[in-house]
C-alpha cells in the first residue's frame, strides 16, 4: 500500500510539476507562507551568465555585439530590393535617398533586436504633409517605422514621423527642425505565426526618437498598407529595408543587435 | 487511512490548483487576446477601400522638444537632479527629513549609513533617464554583492528596500549571482547582457517602467512591466515582474498606488547625476 501511495504521488507531482512548467507565471497576491523558512540563496541564480557587452564609448555609438549596417564608407551590407546593388549616394559619411533608386534592403535577414539609425530630412523644406523628407524604415521588410518631416507639418497623426505607418501614431511629436540630425532606437520583437499561419503572438516595437518614448511595446496589427486594413501573413527572419519616396532623406550610423 | 494514503490526495489537490491559477492567470488571458485580434490574410473588402479610410487626424500627438543630446531632458521632463540640490527627494525612512547624501561638483553621493532617499514626488507609468558612477574599490577586499552596491526602486513601497529594485552594482569586475548583478530586476530576471562599464566612468539607465494595477479588492489587475538599456544596450525586454523585490523569499503583489522613485543606500559611495523622468500619462 504505502509502496503504490508512493508511486502514485510521484507520478501526480511529475504531472502537475509538468503543467506548472507549461502554464504562465501565477502573481501572487499576499506573501507566501514558505517565504518565513526560506534563505536568501534560494532565490539566487548562477547560469546562464549574461555575456558581456562592451558598449559604445559615446551615446549612440555602436555596442561591441552590433552590425554594422552603414559606417559612412559603403553600402557593402545593402542591395536594391529588386535585386543588384543598392544604388544610393554615400557622401561625407552619409547615405542618401537616390530619387527613383527603389528601396534598398540589407543583405542579411534578422528577427528579434535592436536598431539604432539616425536621419536627416532636408533643409529648407519643401512640400506639404507627405510630400515633406519622406521615407521610411521598414522592420523584416514588413513594418513600416516612418521618417516624415514632422516638424511644423500637419499630416494624418497615423502618418507622421515615428508613426507605424497607417496603425499607431507616435505618443509624442518629438521631432527636430528640418536639416537637423535625428535617432531612432528601435527594439522590436518579430511576430511568431503556428503552423497553419495564425498569428501565436504579433510583432511588438519600442521606439525612442531623440531619447524619448514614442512607441511603448506596440503590438502591430500587419503588414504596412497604405490602402487597406493591415494583416499579417506568415514569414520569418527578413531584410531590414529603407524606403525611396522621392525626397533625399539622408541617414548615418546605422547599427543593429540581433537579440 | 493510513499517512501514506494521504499524499496522492495533496498531490491531486496541487495538481488542480495549478490548473485553477492557470485559468486565472492575466499572462494567459493577454495572450488569447492577443492572438484573436490578429488578422491573417486579406481581409474582405480590402480591395475597394480608400487610402484615406485608414488616415486619422486625432488625437495630435503633444509636441516635446528633445533634449540637445539624448541623454538631456526634454522639454516634458521634470528634471529630479540637475547637479545642484536634492530639493526633490527625502530620506525614505522619515519623509519629513531632507536626503543627506552628499553633493558635490553637480553630481551627488550615498552617504553611507544615512539610509535610502526617495522622490517628493510620486509616479505611475513612466520613462526615466539615470546616470551612475561605480566607485573605484580594493577587490581583494570588497566582492560580488559588496561592490559598488546601491539600487534603482522604481516603485517605493515604503521604508527601506520595499519596493521594486532595479539593481546598480560593480558587474565589470564582480562575480555574483546573475539576478543580482547591474542591470537585474533584483532576485528575478538577470540582464539580458553584461553592458557595464569599469568604475570611475559614468553609465547610464534609461527606462520604461509600467506600475501594476490592481482591483478594488486588492487582486492584482496587471503586473509591472520594464524595459530597459544600460549604457545604450538593451537589457530588460519588456520584463514582467513577479511581485516586490525580496531578498529573502518569493516575491509577491501588495496593492499600491503612484509611489516615489527610491535610491539605495547600501553603503557604497556610488554617485549619481543627471536624472529626469517623463511621467506617460494614458
Amino acid at each position: 500500500m504505502r509502496k503504490t501511495s508512493c508511486l502514485l504521488f510521484s507520478a501526480l507531482m511529475f504531472l502537475s510539476m509538468k503543467l506548472m512548467a507549461q502554464t504562465p507565471f501565477h502573481y501572487l497576491s499576499s506573501e507566501p507562507a514558505q517565504n518565513k523558512t526560506m534563505k536568501s540563496e534560494q532565490t539566487a541564480t548562477y547560469a546562464p551568465v549574461p555575456k558581456v557587452v562592451t558598449p559604445g564609448k559615446t551615446p549612440g555609438a555602436a555596442p561591441s555585439d552590433a552590425i554594422i549596417l552603414f559606417d559612412g564608407h559603403n553600402l557593402d551590407k545593402w542591395v536594391s530590393d529588386k535585386g543588384g546593388p543598392a544604388g544610393w549616394t554615400v557622401s561625407d559619411g552619409v547615405l542618401t535617398v537616390k530619387a527613383g533608386a527603389g528601396t534598398i534592403q540589407t543583405k542579411q535577414s534578422f528577427g528579434d533586436c535592436q536598431l539604432h539609425i539616425e536621419w536627416r530630412t532636408p533643409s529648407p523644406a519643401h512640400g506639404e504633409g507627405q510630400e515633406r523628407g519622406n521615407s521610411g524604415i521598414f522592420l523584416q521588410s514588413q513594418y513600416e517605422l516612418q521618417v516624415l518631416d514632422s516638424y511644423q507639418n500637419k499630416t494624418y497623426v497615423n502618418g507622421q514621423a515615428g508613426s507605424i505607418y497607417k496603425d499607431s501614431a507616435p505618443m509624442v511629436n518629438v521631432c527636430r527642425p528640418p536639416g537637423d540630425w535625428q535617432s531612432f532606437d528601435v527594439f522590436y520583437t518579430a511576430p511568431v505565426f503556428n503552423e497553419d499561419g495564425s498569428v501565436k503572438s504579433p510583432a511588438y516595437e519600442t521606439v525612442l526618437q531623440n531619447g524619448v518614448l514614442i512607441q511603448n511595446h506596440v503590438a502591430i496589427k500587419g503588414k504596412t498598407l497604405n490602402t487597406g486594413i493591415h494583416y499579417y501573413a506568415k514569414h520569418g527572419p527578413l531584410p531590414l529595408a529603407l524606403q525611396d519616396h522621392g525626397f533625399p532623406v539622408s541617414f548615418r550610423n546605422i547599427w543593429i543587435r540581433s537579440l | 487511512m493510513k499517512r501514506a494514503a494521504y499524499l496522492p490526495l495533496i498531490a491531486l489537490v496541487t495538481f488542480s490548483a495549478c490548473q485553477n491559477q492557470a485559468n486565472n492567470s492575466t499572462t494567459q488571458t493577454q495572450s488569447k487576446k492577443d492572438t484573436n485580434q490578429f488578422q491573417v490574410g486579406i481581409p474582405p473588402g480590402n480591395d475597394t477601400m480608400k487610402h484615406e479610410q485608414t488616415e486619422f487626424y486625432t488625437p495630435v500627438p503633444a509636441v516635446v522638444t528633445p533634449g540637445k543630446t539624448n541623454s538631456e531632458p526634454p522639454s516634458d521632463a521634470v528634471v529630479l537632479f540637475d547637479g545642484k540640490d536634492l530639493s526633490n527627494w527625502v530620506e525614505a525612512n522619515d519623509t519629513t527629513k531632507p536626503a543627506g547624501w552628499t553633493v558635490s561638483n553637480g553630481t551627488f553621493t550615498v552617504k553611507p549609513g544615512t539610509g535610502n532617499i526617495q522622490t517628493k514626488q510620486r509616479f505611475e507609468d513612466y520613462q526615466l533617464h539615470l546616470e551612475w558612477r561605480e566607485p573605484v574599490e580594493d577587490t581583494t577586499k570588497h566582492k560580488g554583492q559588496d561592490y559598488g552596491n546601491s539600487g534603482l526602486f522604481l516603485a517605493s513601497l515604503g521604508k527601506g528596500d520595499a519596493g521594486y529594485e532595479l539593481q546598480i552594482l560593480d558587474s565589470y569586475h564582480g562575480e555574483t549571482y546573475s539576478n543580482g548583478q547591474a542591470g537585474s530586476i533584483y532576485k528575478q530576471f538577470p540582464p539580458l547582457v553584461n553592458a557595464c562599464r569599469p568604475p570611475a566612468e559614468w553609465q547610464t539607465y534609461d527606462v520604461v517602467w509600467h506600475a501594476p494595477r490592481f482591483n478594488a479588492d486588492s487582486s492584482l489587475k496587471s503586473p509591472a512591466s520594464i524595459t530597459a538599456f544600460q549604457n545604450g544596450v538593451l537589457i530588460q525586454d519588456h520584463s514582467v515582474l513577479k511581485g516586490v523585490t525580496l531578498y529573502i523569499g518569493h516575491p509577491y503583489y501588495l496593492k499600491h498606488g503612484p509611489s516615489p522613485i527610491k535610491l539605495q543606500d547600501h553603503h557604497h559611495l556610488v554617485s549619481y547625476r543627471n536624472i529626469w523622468v517623463r511621467p506617460l500619462d494614458k
